[in-house]
């Protein structure tokens, strides 16, 4: 596609590696709004930084980086930022983000199809018995019911550890720390889940620009979002 | 080489808590500021500043009163749950058989201090920002190396502290027991896989204060043994599972547009 300003315009990396964005002009319909986006990246953000340093105490091979208290420190800092910024969104918009939450536990009959139909669709682009889906889809929910649990049970088993050291019996520090593990791994496994369907997976190329502009083309959200995109539609 | 160990007799034992002076001067440990709490047991506690430290305790037997002194320090543990739970490996075990510190390494984590079924092991102060270190009794880790006996041993006025090879203090040890008689026992050579100070008692280890089966705590043991493989197997299996995905659904497509 070359333009006026093709040259200046060759691909970018970032659409190389993401695929592309809509094209301008595309018809598009908004899907994350601007604060769920900032709380997004946020999110992902102090993610890794809670996942490097939390590596450096899980793994044997990698203590040595934990050495001097630093990484504790910048966990600690992640975290509290993490959290922090969570509670002022919250507070924010408590209905959007009350909506949002609600988001996770709205399962039904479609749901079971959803997974039945999955594979096939994941693997070889088989569209054809996917049944319509709301503003998220089952993956998704899934993915946030587990950001939802796994993070209540880091924030609890994290702060135990931080705060109540020295209150709380040693069991029960120790089991803390066990369940913090046990969250990581869940949620590791799941974030490289995450990260490939929403933005490496060859059938979904360019969705990642959804959480960067908040915005996915028409066509994208009739395909994938069927019952969502008719509400929107009905609603504009 | 040949395991190394502390012997206490604590039937010779006269509490003047030199050992506990002995211990802060080589190893350049700060005094700790107390109050009289009305007993000659002080400091209150071991602390991160203070490695080792005789507690006393008032036994009622018969209408006798015994009044009984027991050693509280590191008990160099074959089987550690400290060095178990140490994410650092900054505790480790020494070729002589004690459990070594390398503070360098340490993290602040304080697993040790709650995982050591004999509480020794103590953090120091910066709770909140994590950054500080664990500290406890290192058998004189620089001394023990270099052929001396630990602080402790080399001041004891009395031979209640004696350092030498394992074996020969356990023998020592049991025949100390037998002469002692009634109900005297030798502590330390079975519990945690042997530990590396042996303890004579002129009763049983309970009215000492001493753990009669103390154990690494299971979770623990769970957490290396049994989660660190899930972990890796779970992350492991996720991350193949989503290159095969890539493969495949990267070739259908290709077949596709290919056919278009």
């Amino acid at each position: 596609m070359t333009t006026a300003k093709g040259k200046a315009k060759s691909t970018p990396i970032s659409h190389s590696l993401f695929g592309a964005p809509p094209a301008p002009g595309e018809e598009v319909v908004e899907r994350y709004s601007r604060p769920v986006r900032i709380l997004h990246w946020v999110n992902a953000f102090t993610w890794i930084v809670l996942f490097i340093t939390g590596l450096f105490f899980f793994v044997p091979q990698f203590g040595a980086a934990a050495s001097g208290g630093v990484s504790g420190l910048l966990h600690r800092i992640a975290a509290v930022i993490m959290v922090g910024w969570a509670v002022i969104y919250f507070f924010g918009s408590p209905k959007a983000a009350l909506r949002g939450i609600g988001e996770a536990f709205k399962w039904g009959a479609g749901d079971i199809k959803w997974l039945q139909a999955a594979p096939s669709y994941y693997f070889f682009g088989d569209e054809k018995s996917m049944p319509p889906q709301e503003h998220m889809n089952t993956g998704q929910k899934l993915w946030w019911l587990m950001v939802l649990s796994a993070g209540a049970l880091m924030i609890i088993t994290g702060a135990l550890m931080w705060f109540f050291k020295g209150i709380i019996s040693a069991d029960a520090f120790l089991w803390s720390a066990f369940f913090h593990d046990v969250g990581f791994i869940a949620l590791l496994s799941f974030a490289f889940l995450h990260v490939y369907l929403s933005a490496l997976h060859p059938k979904m190329r360019g969705i990642f620009w959804s959480m960067w502009r908040g915005t996915v083309s028409a066509r994208y959200a009739e395909s994938h979002h069927k019952k969502w995109y008719d509400k929107v539609k009905k609603g504009s | 080489m040949a395991d190394k160990a502390i012997l206490y007799d604590a039937s010779k034992c006269m509490a003047c808590r030199g050992c506990q002076v002995a211990c802060k001067q080589w190893n350049d440990l700060h005094g700790v500021s107390t109050t009289n709490r009305g007993t000659y047991e002080n400091p209150p506690d071991l602390s991160w500043d203070t490695w080792i430290k005789m507690e006393f305790r008032e036994v009622g037997n018969n209408g006798n009163l015994r009044w009984l002194f027991t050693r509280r320090s590191c008990m160099h543990c074959t089987d550690a749950a400290c060095v178990t739970v140490c994410p650092t490996k900054a505790l480790y075990y020494h070729e002589m058989g004690f459990v070594a510190y390398d503070k360098g390494k340490c993290s602040g984590c304080g697993y040790c201090v709650e995982a050591c079924p004999f509480d020794v092991p103590r953090s120091g102060s910066g709770a909140i920002t994590g950054i500080r270190t664990a500290n406890k009794c290192t058998l004189c880790q620089d001394r023990v190396t270099n052929d001396m006996e630990p602080a402790c041993v080399k001041t004891c006025p009395t031979g209640a502290l004696q350092y030498g090879d394992r074996e020969a203090l356990l023998l020592e040890g049991k025949a100390r027991v037998a002469s002692l008689g009634g109900n005297a026992t030798l502590y330390g050579e079975e519990e945690l896989g042997g530990l590396h100070v042996l303890y004579v008692l002129d009763d049983s280890p309970d009215v000492y204060g001493l753990p009669l089966d103390p154990k690494v705590p299971a979770t623990s043991t769970v957490w290396q043994d049994v989660l660190q493989p899930i972990g890796w197997g779970v992350a492991g299996l996720a991350a193949l599972g989503l290159g095969f995905n890539y493969v495949i659904a990267k070739r259908k497509i290709e077949i596709e547009s290919e056919g278009k």
